[in-house]
């Protein structure tokens, strides 16, 4: 086992808008070691849902190479992606995106089904993460019936579920209010401290990238490397 | 896969009025589809049980000799000595009563004008055992026991011979052993089969006095009716064994499908119709239920993702939405059967009486009989439309790109 989690190594990534070729990402290289707390900042379209995405496997860069574990993954055919994602990450999107017809308990759950994993340890790993997260008594309670917070906490569960390499949170606090941004943000802290889990944050949250290990700075496609008081200086300098 | 069913049925009732409206077309479809086969099944029955009355019985007994070739002369390949076969035919399980028959053909003279005939010898107290009913139309019927030889002429063939009840007329035939012989019958009614060239060229006389005319005491064949019509084939199995048992190998059985090339028709046709009639309903579900499936991935192209995104593998995907086609086509069937049953009872108990068909003087009341198999294939053809509608939207669904589908809103 490597103790890099995510190596990036020259990847860059271009969009097609109509008949424009829009740059995301150029030449970007990086390292994730396990049990970071990163957070990869910069304004809107500066390509960090990009970086993620490419991470988790949900897209593919048009040059360069992803190693996950070690091995590289890049050329891996699609189908063999879908048990990679399962396995390796848990993603955490801006908008909770939880299946609406499943139970909270049923989407935490979810990730699980998929990994084959027995009823019983299901059902250990399920009703803990339920209880870390604090919605033990929300188990039945369907995504519609529970706050933006609430969601969120199923959301972060639901990551966590298979032990993954990586939890990816895009925008993890930008639906939710300031009170439950924080809460939330202090769970995943103390998730990462404790289970020494890797998260990987794009976020504008002045929060997140104080409590962050790292922050990576997206200007232009391009990345580097920032500390995070230099960051919340140039946030807090943006603001006034 | 009880994940992906799972998932799959919770979608079904996720927008209600959708899938109530897509449940309606189904039904809608499921009872166009029972009561038009109720009511053909209604109308193979009546035509069937028609015909098999009507002359043909459940199954008739020759001597191979005359089902492999033509007679050269009438009654030369005849049954000998009917009665003891009779006797032993009735004898057997499901046979409730025989008759013998003889067919010949012939002239007919009044005098002045001769007119060729297709002539039946019977037994009217035996075929009144068959159920074979005559439509008189004036007179009477052949009477048993007269000692007078006796005739009914078709309507038609009365009309031509200008004949009236109580005339008497000369019947010109060919022997069994090729001569020429001549008798003289008296009228005492007229009938109609419906067919009008039939009725033409038909006339009716007692057994005896065809066999008079024809110098022989054979009959053509013997018809045998059975307790029910669905006993046929094992009552035609068992007769056939017990034939051969008794070294009775020179005899031959058809049954009533062998020998009613009109009712064989009759089905062709209306299974065509009925074929047509399915095809029409199919592509209408498809379509209706493929367009609801179509808006129901576009309402969850975000949701696709995500589960895409978790590593659901895209024949999942595919598998998710057919198994939606799935649970809404077993519904739609069982509601569609359950409504179809109600319509039948209703439409039987109003008594509606349709128009009289061709030939017929009586309208005839529009009856839907109850088919377990139809409902059955109903269900299964619903159900399996429905997981045909869901194909193409699914594949779709499966084909989304994971970032677009988790940007789209």
């Amino acid at each position: 086992m490597t103790e890099e989690a995510i190596q990036l190594r020259g990847v860059r990534r271009t969009y097609r808008l109509g008949k424009t070729d829009v740059p995301a990402l150029e030449d970007v290289s990086v390292d994730i070691r396990r049990g970071e707390f990163t957070a990869i900042a910069g304004p809107s379209g500066s390509g960090k849902t990009t970086i993620l995405n490419i991470i988790g496997c949900i897209d593919k860069p048009d040059a360069g190479r992803l190693l996950i574990n070690g091995e590289d993954v890049t050329e891996r055919p699609l189908h063999a992606l879908a048990g990679l994602r399962n396995r390796y990450f848990g993603y955490i999107f801006q908008t909770f995106n939880l299946i609406p017809v499943l139970t909270a308990y049923e989407n935490v759950e979810y990730p699980l089904l998929l990994a084959g994993v027995r009823r019983n340890e299901r059902r250990e790993r399920v009703g803990s993460l339920l209880e870390a997260v604090g919605l033990t008594a929300h188990a039945k309670h369907k995504p519609q019936e529970l706050s933006g917070g609430q969601r969120q906490r199923v959301a972060i569960a639901r990551a966590l579920v298979t032990r993954p390499l990586a939890v990816l949170a895009d925008e993890p606090t930008a639906n939710l209010d300031s009170k439950t941004g924080n809460e939330l943000l202090d769970l995943m802290a103390e998730l990462n401290e404790s289970e020494q889990v890797t998260f990987l944050f794009s976020t504008h949250d002045a929060k997140i990238l104080e409590k962050a290990h790292r922050v990576l700075s997206l200007h232009d496609g391009r990345l580097v490397e920032t500390k995070s008081s230099e960051i919340l200086r140039a946030v807090a300098g943006g603001r006034s | 896969m009880t994940k992906f069913f799972r998932i799959a049925a919770r979608n079904v009732f996720r927008n209600p009025r959708r899938t109530s409206f897509t449940l309606l077309v189904i039904v809608f479809g499921a009872v166009s589809l029972i009561l038009a086969g109720g009511f053909i099944a209604n109308n193979f029955q009546g035509l069937r049980e028609l015909t098999i009355r009507n002359g043909i019985g459940h199954l008739q007994i020759f001597t191979n000799a005359y089902l492999n070739g033509p007679e050269e002369r009438p009654l030369q390949l005849g049954i000998e000595n009917p009665a003891a076969l009779q006797t032993w035919l009735e004898a057997q399980p499901h046979v409730v009563a025989t008759a013998p028959e003889v067919e010949f053909v012939g002239l007919i003279s009044n005098g002045e004008k001769s007119e060729a005939f297709l002539g039946r010898g019977i037994d009217p107290t035996r075929q009144a055992d068959l159920g074979f009913n005559v439509n008189m139309k004036s007179g009477r019927p052949l009477g048993a026991g007269t000692g007078e030889s006796e005739v009914i002429l078709g309507t038609g063939l009365a009309t031509n011979m200008k004949a009236h009840v109580g005339d008497a007329l000369t019947l010109l035939g060919t022997t069994t052993d090729g001569a020429l012989n001549a008798i003289d019958v008296r009228v005492v009614g007229f009938f109609s089969t419906g067919i009008k060239e039939f009725d033409a060229r038909a006339l009716k006389v007692s057994v005896p006095t065809a066999q008079m005319l024809l110098g022989s005491t054979r009959v053509t064949k013997l018809i045998v009716k059975l307790d029910e019509t669905g006993n046929t084939e094992l009552a035609r199995a068992a007769i056939a064994a017990g034939l051969v048992t008794k070294g009775r190998t020179d005899l031959g059985l058809r049954t009533w499908r062998d020998l009613a090339s009109f009712y064989k028709q009759v089905v062709m046709l209306y299974s065509s119709i009925f074929l047509f009639l399915g095809v029409i309903i199919v592509i209408l579900v498809v379509l209706s239920s493929s367009n609801t499936m179509m808006m129901t991935v576009f309402e969850r192209v975000q949701e696709i993702g995500t589960l895409l995104a978790l590593g659901t593998r895209r024949r999942h995907i595919v598998l998710i939405f057919l198994f939606e086609g799935l649970v809404i086509g077993a519904i739609g069937g069982v509601l569609g059967c359950i409504a179809g049953y109600g319509s039948m009872l209703g439409i039987n108990a109003a008594g509606i009486i349709m128009p009289p068909p061709p030939s017929f003087d009586r309208g005839i009341a529009l009856n839907i009989n109850f088919v377990p198999s139809l409902y059955a294939a109903v269900f299964a053809l619903i159900a399996t439309t429905l997981v045909i509608s869901a194909m193409i939207p699914s594949i779709r669904a499966a084909r989304l790109h994971i970032v677009d589908a988790l940007r789209h809103v």
